[in-house]
């Protein structure tokens, strides 16, 4: 009956651009490949700014101002100081913003996260520098600031020394209500990853991507606990009312039999519900499936995985670059982020940007799909979606991982 | 699943949604009568770029499809139905192409099209057609009619809306009308055809199309958008007139869904159509209804009413059903749930 059989457009990739609008692309002067750092700020002259990180060097961030969201104009983009390291990850909290700072090899520096005073955007002035460098440290992958208070971060440390070289970066929380001297009040990691630790060493998977943190997320409606990505480890609840001693809630996992990497945890506080991502780490779907779980979170320590959010068939994606899922817009709580727990935005690479409804959290339902055509120079031949923000006037920034630079959406669903 | 799982985000009736149709895909309902110019609307606005990603379905009253022919070099999919009228004899090959659209798109064999649009047979009554749409077992989760547009030929309209009742229906219960063929006519014949259509829908908007080509806006805008669909009272033929029936103050849903099993369950035949925005109580925003005969679509609750009237609105399009009666039906619940 249908005519899908001898239909011209089955079976290969091609964009798609399904109950989103496209309001604007910037490529970012040509250094457009962006990691997962992405903030607003209402700067003291009434300017929107979105703060963005790169996905490595030579750029460290770039500023763009979007209070037109139909045209955005970078107003300042900075160098990293050496080519062996990247700013992967950025979160602003009014004029201040905190920059992590990744080294590709161990004991190099700078390792940390650096703090700036953005009141001027086209003008950050840096405040402090802390430094998590060390014989076994690349520094800092992932940080969260949304208090003004402290910055929780996947960090490594001069003093850790990780059972395997690959599990260098743990929970840290680091005090910085004293801008200019950041001090840190706690931290916490896999029993087995560090040396000296009394229990056995976790047992690696066949993908070996570490037992080490990634998001490590901390909400006002809950300011006891960090929801904590531990990539090959699963994720952990942690109540970190004492922050000088976490302690361990409850964790979940689900590799194996899947391919580890969990990334981002958000719980959905009203709703009892908890979104739980993986990221795709492999070209050409190797690492297939991974998913934005959805979990029963009633009880928090008893997670439930009740559903997932549906994918297409990987085979059309699995011709060039990345497919699945990776970042989540996290509902950061900042009057200038965009809060939601009926629909989850996610990121795909090569499968774009996509829009889920979880009103029926047992049936995620696809409600948009932005799958632009591949930016000129695209090493893979295709988009690799990266990152996604919400701000509060639901203006949706999303950014290729390499070359494609901001993309600004509507959603019209 | 409200209550496991509550959010402040959700009203009564699930996610506020944007505009009506919320991720559904979009479905334009073109009717008309035998040779009235539908296959050339549908080809001119598959050719514009508003067109691109439309699945076509096609109904033919004939064992040979040429309309089919004509389409498909243009559609993104293009369906036949068979030797039959989509409201009757087809109507089960309709849902069937729609779900393996649906089932399609999510194997991934075929992208998410951005609109259907539906070519009824010319002998097609669109009610049956519209009652497929009204309820999430029947494709409603799926898919949304935007638009039931009624397309006119201004040379042989009125002998049609004279001589067959399925032309008339076709008229009264589109959204918008397409007058076509507006070349050959003389001005004479096409001002005579439009007062006639008017007559017996004053709701619709009346577009002209010369050879063919509307402003492809005009096919795919959605017909809530239109204000004009809030004032009509007519008497229209066949016994079927419309009216509005509109309340000032927040009506209680119970009241409403109450009042209209009654209607249903007594004249769920003669109700054609009936559809509107209520102001409910408790509700942040317009509820949107919408009836076909005994079928009623799941009401959706809007993020924002489209403008500053705060009135629930809703027009009745019925069979020998008086106006009074349905008004003096809603009263007496009114007054039985305050009681």
């Amino acid at each position: 009956m249908a005519a899908s059989d001898q239909s011209p457009i089955t079976k290969s990739y091609q964009p798609i651009t399904w109950n989103f609008k496209l309001l604007a692309n910037d490529m970012l002067g040509g250094f457009g490949g962006m990691g997962e750092g992405m903030s607003v700020q209402i700067a003291p002259d009434g300017r929107r700014i979105i703060w963005l990180a790169h996905e490595s060097a030579p750029k460290n961030f770039t500023a763009v101002d979007v209070s037109d969201p139909r045209k955005p104009k970078v107003v300042c983009q900075t160098d990293l100081p050496h080519a062996n390291m990247r700013s992967n990850s950025l979160e602003t909290c009014g004029n201040m913003m905190a920059v992590a700072y990744q080294t590709s090899k161990k004991d190099l520096t700078p390792a940390g996260f650096e703090l700036f005073d953005i009141s001027k955007p086209e003008n950050p002035k840096s405040i402090s520098f802390f430094d998590c460098s060390g014989p076994h440290s690349r520094g800092v992958h992932q940080l969260w600031f949304c208090d003004g208070e402290y910055v929780h971060c996947a960090s490594g440390s001069r003093d850790f020394v990780p059972t395997n070289a690959q599990d260098d970066q743990f929970y840290r929380c680091v005090d910085v209500r004293n801008p200019s001297k950041p001090v840190e009040v706690g931290r916490w990691w896999m029993p087995g990853t560090r040396q000296g630790d009394n229990v056995m060493p976790p047992s690696r998977h066949p993908i070996d991507k570490g037992f080490r943190a990634h998001n490590c997320n901390v909400y006002p409606q809950r300011p006891d606990r960090c929801y904590l990505a531990y990539i090959d480890g699963g994720m952990f609840v942690l109540d970190i009312a004492d922050k000088a001693n976490p302690k361990k809630i409850s964790s979940w996992t689900n590799s194996p039999p899947y391919t580890g990497f969990m990334h981002t945890i958000v719980p959905l506080f009203d709703r009892g519900l908890m979104l739980v991502t993986d990221e795709s780490t492999e070209n050409n779907a190797k690492d297939w499936p991974k998913l934005i779980w959805v979990l029963d979170a009633r009880e928090e320590t008893n997670l439930v995985p009740i559903s997932t959010c549906p994918l297409p068939d990987p085979k059309v994606y699995a011709e060039a670059g990345r497919f699945g899922a990776h970042n989540i817009h996290e509902n950061v709580p900042l009057p200038t982020a965009w809060h939601s727990d009926q629909i989850v935005l996610g990121t795909f690479f090569n499968g774009g940007l996509r829009a889920y409804d979880i009103s029926n959290p047992y049936q995620p339902k696809e409600v948009g799909i932005f799958m632009p055509p591949a930016p000129p120079g695209a090493p893979t031949g295709t988009i690799q979606m990266n990152d996604v923000f919400v701000d509060e006037r639901a203006i949706v920034y999303t950014v290729d991982r390499h070359i494609g630079g901001l993309y600004i959406l509507e959603m019209d669903f | 699943m409200l209550d496991l799982f509550p959010s402040r985000e959700a009203g009564p009736f699930g996610r506020r949604l944007k505009r009506e149709r919320g991720a559904r895909v979009p479905v334009i309902v073109v009717t008309g009568f035998l040779g009235a110019g539908k296959t050339t609307l549908i080809r001119r606005f598959l050719k514009s770029p508003e067109g691109a990603g439309t699945a076509v379905i096609v109904n033919e009253f004939g064992a040979v499809g040429i309309d089919d022919a004509l389409i498909r070099d243009s559609a993104e999919e293009t369906v036949l139905l068979g030797n039959g009228c989509v409201c009757c004899i087809t109507r089960t090959d309709l849902q069937v192409a729609l779900r393996r659209l649906v089932f399609d798109r999510e194997r991934g064999t075929v992208p998410p099209f951005a609109r259907v649009a539906i070519e009824t047979s010319g002998l097609a009554d669109p009610a049956p057609i519209l009652q497929t749409f009204s309820t999430d077992r029947a494709l409603g989760g799926e898919f949304h009619i935007d638009v039931v547009l009624a397309v006119a030929d201004a040379m042989n309209g009125e002998a049609e809306l004279d001589s067959a009742a399925e032309a008339r229906k076709q008229i009264i219960l589109a959204d918008r009308i397409v007058i076509s063929k507006t070349d050959l006519a003389t001005p004479a014949m096409v001002e005579s055809l439009t007062r006639r259509v008017k007559a017996l829908n004053p709701r619709a908007a009346i577009d002209i199309a010369i050879a063919g080509a509307l402003d492809p806006s005009r096919i795919i805008e959605p017909a809530t958008n239109e204000r004009g669909g809030f004032v009509a009272e007519a008497e229209h033929a066949d016994g079927i007139t419309s009216f509005v029936m509109t309340r000032k103050e927040p009506i209680a849903w119970p009241v409403f869904s109450r009042a209209m099993e009654t209607l249903i369950a007594l004249r769920g035949v003669d109700l054609l159509r009936v559809k509107g925005i209520l102001n409910v109580a408790g509700c942040r925003g317009p509820v949107v209804v919408q009836y076909v005969q005994h079928l009623a679509h799941p009401p959706v609750e809007l993020e924002f009413w489209p403008d500053p009237n705060r009135d629930s609105r809703v027009v009745f399009i019925t069979r020998d059903i008086a106006e009074r009666d349905v008004k003096v039906l809603f009263a007496a619940v009114t007054a039985l749930a305050k009681s």
